[in-house]
């Protein structure tokens, strides 16, 4: 049943992408209402079948990278949305519906069916420190996208060129206010997130720190971000800047997500010595 | 012989404002300089036109000799002039057909500093009647200047030059609303008292902008502004300590220098922490440095560029001025024929003085010959009935070439031949 309701989520979010990209570059205005409205069913199916997986083994399954992908693309998609009542940038959703549809694609092609959850993980920590800090990714990401698209904006107006995307595109001020916006909700929620690991790693292993990639990785986006905060605070950090800092920021979580867990070992990759 | 049109001046395109000053004709003694172009032993009619960008002299005579060297030494006995060899060579002179055209690319606004801009027509038409009152235009120049008035109205109504400044404030508008995403709460600063930086004003106001600076070099023209928007005026010597207040700033004089440096935009964005500030350029020459556009957070838009996307808006606009420019040669072309017409006059009178040549001839002959007897009663009546003749003879060819202007080149080259009427320098009349 749970697979059935992956599938369906996947097509659907398939089908969300189409309708962004026909708003992209068609700009009729009922594909800036319809395209949300269909990333929506999507993310409600997509609910179902977490919840669905949750009530079958008791218990958050978050222990395997492919239902790591599809419960980050499920944050992702669920801030968006409300990001999207709340500011209306559907522009956004252009990013946020093809990278939750390969999100979701890849976890079903990662295969299926219930893996034994290793009883270090049977705690609530995992689900708490895991949110946190997906929900943090999840803000970066809608802060990436704002960058990319202020970046474009902003070459646009300095070459005095004009392309058929410019008017999906906000004003400068708007996307670098929401560039700030995300930053400081999603640092919070990105310390939270490394701080509960921390503390959970102390608990269970003795070790609050244990040098292992992910948590370098994670430190050093934590500082990139703190910094660029830091410097939006104080003043002068903005506009292309502060986008092409948040680029980084966002490049190095990516990267890590897809690549480090295959590459390097530790905790995060399933090895608890 | 064809009078000569002539035109001396200097204008925004070839002086700097220092030297255009000099020259300009007070307008409290604008009567006394027409009466002094007037006595000019060369100029027959004149016109003065002194606005603030140019500077012109029209004039007609008789010859095309002299009356160049006449009217540079009228323009250097300005009293202001302090370099009269420099302004010299800072004058340009138009003849003839290049004489009038430039005078309707002037009426038209095609030589303006925002072309389509209408502003100089109006001071067209005042200096013309200033000079009626004073006596200084004749039928040439009443001719001329109401042509280039009606020729100024067929490029406003056939072309899309006159758009031209309105849909250039849109284009800016459009662009402060890509840059900021609200207008309400932001200030805007206009530097100088240019026409289209008003009109760029207005758009901004009307899309939210409710707090306005003006500065001027003048300081009760920026006031006078002022009262119009609501706005507060500026002396010209603290504005760039103002600038850092604006979110838009609007650079609207003939400066010759750059009023705004990059440097001192990236001074101005660092005291605002890096908000984001958008200068329109308004100013020909350029009143903002065009390396302000490399600053981060600067975005640096010089009319030209506003000009380009409005283009992009209406396809096809870019042969507006093309369009324009091809009814002018019209128009030049057909006050030319008008010009040239006036030549049938002397035609005219040496053909009747060859008819009269030949009726007193014959008369006299017959008189004292065959009809010597005749009384003074038939004399008279013998004369007035040659004299009616002759006159209606005359009558309808002189009709069609008056009515016929196009062809009368033709009708008077082929009359000339047909009763070989000598084409002797005739003085004329007009």
């Amino acid at each position: 049943m749970a697979i059935h309701l992956l599938q369906l989520t996947v097509l659907i979010y398939l089908v969300a992408t189409g309708s962004f990209f026909l708003y992209l570059f068609v700009g009729k205005d009922s594909y800036s209402r319809i395209s949300p409205f269909i990333l929506l069913i999507g993310l409600i199916i997509h609910s179902t079948a977490l919840a669905v997986i949750f009530f079958h083994a008791g218990f958050p399954a978050l222990t395997q990278f492919r239902e790591a992908l599809s419960f980050k693309a499920w944050v992702m998609v669920g801030t968006y949305i409300l990001v999207q009542f709340k500011y209306r940038l559907t522009v956004l959703g252009c990013f946020i519906a093809p990278l939750a549809f390969l999100m979701c694609l890849s976890a079903l092609t990662l295969g299926a069916g219930d893996a034994e959850i290793p009883p270090a993980l049977k705690t609530y920590w995992l689900p708490l420190h895991v949110t946190l800090a997906f929900l943090g990714n999840a803000v970066f990401a809608l802060a990436f996208g704002v960058s990319v698209v202020y970046l474009f904006q902003e070459y646009e107006l300095k070459n005095k060129k004009r392309t058929i995307l410019h008017k999906r595109f906000s004003s400068l001020e708007t996307l670098d206010r929401l560039n700030y916006i995300f930053l400081i909700w999603g640092f919070p929620l990105m310390t939270f997130g490394i701080i509960t690991g921390s503390l959970w790693a102390g608990v269970y292993w003795g070790d609050y720190w244990s040098w292992e990639p992910r948590q370098i990785s994670s430190a050093i986006t934590w500082f990139l971000y703190g910094a660029l905060l830091h410097g939006r605070i104080t003043g002068g950090w903005r506009g292309k800047k502060a986008a092409l800092w948040t680029i980084v920021g966002f490049a190095v979580v990516l990267s890590y997500f897809l690549l480090g867990d295959f590459v390097f070992t530790g905790r995060h990759a399933g090895r608890f010595e | 012989m064809k009078k000569t049109v002539t035109i001396v001046g200097l204008s925004h395109h070839t002086a700097p404002v220092e030297l255009r000053e000099q020259v300009a004709f007070d307008h409290s003694a604008l009567r006394e300089s027409l009466k002094r172009l007037i006595s000019l032993p060369s100029v027959e009619e004149g016109v003065l036109l002194s606005t603030c960008n140019r500077v012109e002299v029209l004039t007609v005579s008789p010859t095309e000799k002299s009356v160049l060297q006449d009217i540079k030494g009228f323009l250097a006995a300005q009293e202001s002039v302090e370099d009269p060899e420099r302004m010299e060579s800072q004058l340009y002179t138009y003849s003839n057909e290049d004489a009038v055209r430039h005078l309707f690319r002037v009426a038209a606004s095609l030589d303006s500093m925002v072309v389509g801009e209408p502003q100089i027509l109006g001071q067209l038409k005042a200096y013309y009647v200033a000079a009626q009152e004073v006596g200084t235009v004749g039928n040439i120049l009443h001719r001329l200047f109401h042509r280039s008035f009606s020729v100024a109205k067929r490029v406003r109504s056939e072309t899309g030059i006159a758009i031209r400044p309105v849909s250039v404030s849109s284009v800016a508008v459009d662009l402060a609303k890509r840059i900021f995403d609200k207008l309400d709460g932001k200030t805007v600063m206009v530097i100088g008292a240019g026409r289209i930086g008003e009109l760029v004003v207005r758009h901004l106001i009307q899309n939210g902008i409710r707090s306005v600076m003006i500065t001027n070099r003048t300081f009760e023209r920026a006031v006078q502004l002022a009262g119009e928007f609501h706005a507060s005026p500026i002396r010209f010597e603290d504005y760039q300590r103002y600038l850092k207040l604006a979110e838009v700033v609007i650079g609207s004089t003939d400066s010759p220098q750059f009023l705004l440096g990059a440097d001192m935009v990236a001074e101005v964005l660092k005291e605002r922490k890096q908000k984001a500030m958008f200068f329109i350029d308004l100013g020909v020459p350029r009143n903002f440095d065009p390396a302000i556009n490399e600053i981060d957070n600067a975005y640096l838009y010089h009319i030209d560029d506003l000009d380009e996307v409005s283009k992009m808006n209406l396809k096809g606009r870019n042969t507006e001025t093309v369009k324009a420019d091809e009814i002018i040669a019209e128009e030049v072309t057909s006050f030319f024929l008008w010009l040239d017409s006036l030549d049938h006059v002397p035609t005219i009178v040496a053909l009747k003085q060859r008819f009269e040549d030949i009726r007193q001839q014959e008369l006299i002959k017959s008189l004292n010959t065959t009809l010597k007897d005749l009384s003074d009663r038939e004399r008279q009546a013998l004369e007035d009935m040659t004299s009616a003749m002759m006159n209606k003879i005359l009558h309808s060819p002189l009709v069609r070439i008056r009515t016929r202007p196009e062809e009368e080149a033709i009708y008077l080259d082929t009359l000339r031949k047909l009763f070989d009427v000598d084409d002797k320098d005739e003085d004329e009349e007009n």
